[in-house]
Formats: C-alpha cells, structure tokens, sequence
C-alpha cells in the first residue's frame, strides 16, 4: 500500500502489485454487499460515463462501419459477392470490431477520467476526508464507478453497434442503392445468438476491467501532481491490455461453446 | 537532545481526565524514521498545539490517532480505547467522535458546499429528516460566517473560505476531538488571526478537545492551552505558550525569537 513505501523491484514489485489488486478486489466486492449503496451516485455515475460517452462512441461506430464496408468492397466485388457486404459487416462489427473498438473508447475515456479524478482526489486529501468523517469511500466512489461501468459498456456496445450499421448501410449507397428495408433484413438474418450474446457478454467484463483498473489506479496514486496524470495513463495502458487478454480468452471459450 | 520539561502548575488545578495518551509512538516511511518516540496526552477541553518544522512528522501523530496510519510500535489510546487494536466498525465509531480538518479543507470538489456538509450527516450519522439537515447546516454555516456560500462550488471560494467550510463540514457532526493540520498554511495574516479565532471559539462553543497541528506562532499564541515543540521525530519541550517563551531550549528559543 501506498502507506508503506517499500522499495521494491522487479518480480517483486509486479507480485506486490498483484497482491494489492486482490486486496482491493476484496474491498470492493465486500462494499457491494454492505448496507447503505449509494444509488445516487451510482445513477450519477451513469449518466457521466454512460450518456457523456454516447457521442463519441457513436461517431467512431458510425465511421467504422462506413469505413468497413468501403475496405471490404473490393475484396468481395473481386470475388463478386458484393451482396454478402451487410452479413459480413454485421458479424464482424456484432462479434468484435463493435465491443473491442467501444471497450478501448471507453478505456481512454472513462478510466482515464476515473483514475484522474480519484487520484485528485487522493492528492488532496478528499479521500482520506471522507474515511476519517467515518464514511467509507470505497462504497461511495469506488462500488459506485465499477457497477456504472460495467453496465455502461454493454449498453454502449450495443448502441454503437446500431450506429455502425447505420454507418455501412450510408457507405454502402454511395455506389449501390439498396433499400433500408433489405439492408436491415440482411443484417439481422445473417446474426445469430451466438454471435451476439458471447459479444455481450465479454463486453459486461470489458466494462468491469476499465472501472476496476480506473479505480485501483486512482484510489492507490501517491501523494503528488505527477502521479495524478501517471494514474489516469497507466489506467488507460492497464485497462486497454486487459480489454485485449479478456478478448483472447472469450474468443477461446466462444469457440468451446458456441462453434464446435 | 535533552527534554525540557515546562509544565504548567498542576497542583492548583483539578484532576483532568486524559482523552487522549501517546505512549512511545514510532513510525517509519521506508528507511526514514519519522516519529521516534512520541509521548502526549492530552486532557478533555484542552487545546494542545504541536509546533514544529515542515517535515517532521507533526501531522503523522494525528493521522497515527484517527488511524489513517499505522504506527510501527507504541500505544494510542482515545477515550481510555487502543486505536491500534481496533477493527474497521470500532475505528469508524471512534472517527464519529473525531473532527479532522486538512491543510487544504478537502472539501469534495465535485459537491456544493451544502453537499459538502450534508455528507458526513446522511452518511455517518445517518440522518433523514431534510428539515433537522437543513437546520445543521445553516447552524455551523452561521458559526463559521459563510451563510451566503451555501450553494456555491469550492472552486468558488477562497483559500480562508475553504478552511472556514472545511471547518464547518468537521464539526456538523458535533466531533468531541477536533485535530487541526496546520489550519493556517497557505493564508494572509489577517485571514490566519481569524481563523485561529473561529477555532478558539468554536472550541468554547462545543467543547471539544484539540490538537493544533501548525508552525504559525500566532495561531499557536491564539489557540494554545499548552504547547508542544516537536523536532527530529521527538517532543523535546511542552509548556504554556508564555512559559515557553522563556525557556532556554534552544530549538524553542529559535521558534519564539520573533515574538514579543
């Protein structure tokens, strides 16, 4: 803990550091449970990441799905299934591009401003404020920020994921004109279950990584301007690792699962 | 270094009860040994200032008392009870008895000052009722002169309004222990006289026992029932602020050269 400035190196450091993030996991999971959850904040907290983070996700779903479907074209026109552009768009965006490109918005968004924010919060003693008046911060700022995250992320993914739709369906009229009627039966035909729940699902994870390392870098920043900004970067670069080892393994467990 | 000892006559006065005993305090950041033997007490009603230079460790006594910090050896008892053996429900019992105002105010910058005050009340003393809420909170605005700053953001106010309402937040709760980091840092003289003032009347006016945590002499002449010298992790001279002003300890002669 940031109390005891050990000096630690290497391995050492790294185990140490894992051992903190248990802690802190235990904290967390154990304020969930206790009495007295702090809805306020917590709806608070949805509409600061939730709805502030609508735009962005929506713009770059949009162009990604524009820019999708422009890449794809030749390819396809090449082999002259230039009709199968809505299906291969839609899985691609449902299955990954949409949950893995919103998980990584978010990361730079909203973990960042987390750990920025706690970390602040840490250097000037609001932290400690709050424990020492016999509150407890971790059900306040902590339980409040992981649970809004890890409903917000789904939420977002999906949005984005109608947006980028939207995104191929204007791409794909620059050069043909197909109905929205046909493109959204296309789309929605070529989805299966198992396509978007296993994306679900790994997104709830996603969100919970970028709340999770959001909060655990900012609550455990050291007592310095500096180390509010390395606390808001290393949440960014811990959280946009996280998001791509999670992906890894969901990819693995779906292939287990769904595709045999 | 030889301690001085300059205590105040105790034979006229009754017995006091000691709400607070140090006994041999040690603490340690890494290799650096801050506190190397700290003995105090201090009596119910009492204002007790610590003088010392930056950096010696005055402000870890009092995060050592409200558990902030764990000591590495050595004995607090407040209110006859060890604070080092306490579990997380007693010490948060125990912070509901204990006023802690920060250097800077930690007010939560993210709250109006009127969120500010309510949030020890809602969620430590668990209070309810908007009208008794609101009647708290004009109360100790009122003692602290800052009615008019109910609802503005702590970004708004100044550096003296921030100490003011920070003070304001820490006794809502009605503290019988109030413990000052140094209140004063950072404000003009004039602001500083006023505030040692608020603090000097607040205490008559709830009665609470203090610690003063400062460098400030005139904030120590203001406030101070007995004062305490603290230098390289030890107390090496405690006495009335006039006694001391005679005394031939040369570090606390150092401290009061300025002061006629």
């Amino acid at each position: 803990m940031a109390e005891q400035e050990l000096e630690l190196t290497g391995w050492r450091k790294w185990f140490a550091e894992v051992g903190d993030q248990c802690v802190f996991f235990t904290r967390f999971f154990r304020n969930i449970f206790k009495g007295g959850f702090e809805w306020s904040e917590f709806i608070r907290q949805c509409y600061e990441i939730g709805y502030r983070s609508m735009m962005l996700v929506g713009i770059t779903s949009f162009i990604m799905g524009a820019v999708l479907i422009l890449q794809l074209r030749p390819s396809l026109e090449s082999f002259g299934q230039v009709g199968m552009l809505p299906k291969t768009l839609s899985v691609s965006l449902i299955r990954e591009i949409g949950p893995v490109i919103t998980a990584l918005i978010c990361a730079g968004k909203i973990s960042s401003s987390i750990g920025a924010e706690l970390g602040s919060m840490k250097v000037t003693e609001q932290i400690d404020a709050m424990e020492v008046s016999g509150a407890n911060p971790v059900q306040y700022l902590v339980v409040t920020r992981i649970l809004a995250v890890t409903l917000m992320v789904p939420l977002l993914t999906v949005i984005g994921d109608v947006i980028g739709l939207a995104g191929g369906f204007l791409a794909l009229n620059i050069k043909d004109s197909v109905s929205y009627t046909l493109y959204l039966h296309k789309c929605v035909d070529s989805i299966d279950f198992s396509d978007f729940l296993p994306a679900f699902v790994k997104t709830i994870f996603f969100g919970f990584a970028i709340g999770f390392v959001g909060c655990y870098k900012g609550f455990n920043s050291n007592k310095g301007t500096e180390s509010v900004g390395l606390a808001a970067n290393s949440a960014v670069v811990t959280a946009s690792l996280w998001i791509f080892v999670i992906d890894a393994i969901a990819v693995q467990v779906t292939s287990i699962l769904f595709y045999k | 270094m030889e301690a001085v000892k300059e205590k105040k006559e105790a034979t006229t006065k009754p017995k006091k009860e000691a709400i607070i005993v140090i006994k041999g305090l040690k603490k340690s950041f890494g290799k650096k040994k801050v506190l190397k033997d700290i003995n105090l007490e201090v009596d119910r009603g009492e204002n007790v200032v610590v003088l010392g230079k930056s950096g010696e460790g005055k402000s870890v006594t009092i995060e050592c008392i409200v558990g902030l910090l764990t000591p590495d050896s050595g004995s607090i008892k407040v209110f006859g009870d060890e604070v080092t053996d306490m579990n997380d429900n007693q010490l948060k019992e125990l912070r509901m008895k204990i006023g802690f105002l920060f250097q800077s105010g930690a007010l939560f910058d993210s709250m109006t000052v009127r969120e500010n005050l309510e949030f020890p009340l809602t969620r430590v003393l668990k209070m309810k009722n908007q009208h008794e809420i609101d009647e708290r909170v004009n109360e100790v605005l009122d003692g602290v002169g800052l009615l008019d700053a109910v609802d503005k953001m702590p970004s708004d106010l100044s550096g003296g309004m921030r100490k003011r309402i920070g003070l304001a937040r820490t006794l809502i709760i009605k503290p019988e222990i109030m413990l000052y980091d140094e209140p004063t840092t950072g404000l003009d003289p004039i602001t500083s006289r006023e505030i040692s003032e608020l603090i000097l009347n607040m205490q008559k006016k709830y009665k609470t026992t203090s610690i003063i945590i400062t460098h400030d002499m005139e904030c120590a002449r203001i406030t101070s029932d007995r004062v305490v010298i603290m230098d390289d992790g030890e107390y090496i001279a405690e006495g009335t602020f006039e006694s001391l002003q005679k005394s031939k300890n040369e570090i606390a002669r150092e401290f009061f050269k300025d002061i006629s």
